[in-house]
């Protein structure tokens, strides 16, 4: 049962984010779930569980929904007319790969501070030599998932 | 999850913050990671990949060993 209303409300999130760039409100995802508030809250509890999102410590705002990022971040990206923010690098790619549209990666070299913007076509990203690193092994990332 | 202009760029920041200096990856190597992670995740049937799929995707790249093993407990649970 409580398996549907997860999904809906997932779904409701992510076309949220997708069509507006920012986080909903609990009353927004509600009214496009077709739920009830305290649905909403039950099902983001469930779902930062199966680490499908990462709430704030009031438990109802989303600080992250991967790629999306609920807050602003040094990793933009525009698409459509859309800006998002995303929470690492990983995740400025990611968000061009969930939209399945062109985008502009708007970044920077943490070793340099300088702004780094990258295209991404449907097809990938335009060639650069850039490196991507993760401070943290794989097994730890979500021991700390804000920090990785 | 950082982007470095340059390996030198990389070095730099690792001694500059303490951080040890993990593998690398490529940008191609991080678009099939983008890709593979989040290309059905506004769909309906979209699901977070399990650990046995998360190593085949890394193996695939080329990323292994304990460093991109989700369950390796080569670093400890701290």
């Amino acid at each position: 049962m409580s398996g549907a209303l997860d999904l809906k409300v997932k779904l409701a999130v992510y076309r949220h984010f997708a069509e507006n760039g920012n986080r909903p409100a609990v009353s927004d995802v509600a009214a496009r779930a077709g739920v009830g508030a305290d649905d909403v809250r039950g099902a983001y509890s469930r779902l930062r569980e199966q680490r499908v999102l990462v709430l704030e410590s009031d438990g109802t705002s989303i600080r992250m929904a991967p790629p999306f990022s609920g807050v602003p971040t040094q990793h933009r990206v525009v698409s459509g007319g859309v800006s998002y923010y995303a929470n690492c690098a990983w995740d400025a790619l990611g968000i061009p790969a969930a939209l399945h549209r062109d985008s502009v990666v708007h970044s920077r070299c943490d070793g340099s501070l300088e702004p780094l913007t990258l295209a991404v076509l449907e097809r990938g990203p335009e060639a650069r030599d850039w490196l991507f690193h993760c401070p943290l092994p794989a097994a730890k990332w979500w021991n700390d998932i804000v920090f990785t | 999850m950082l982007f470095f202009r340059s390996e030198e760029r990389l070095r730099e920041w690792c001694r500059k913050t303490g951080q040890a200096m993990g593998p690398v990856v490529r940008m191609d190597q991080l678009w099939e990671l983008a890709r593979a992670w989040y290309a059905t995740r506004l769909e309906p049937d979209s699901r977070r990949p399990q650990p046995e799929e998360i190593r085949r995707i890394f193996g695939s790249l080329g990323l292994v060993g304990a460093y991109w093993d989700p369950q390796s407990d080569a670093f400890g649970r701290d």
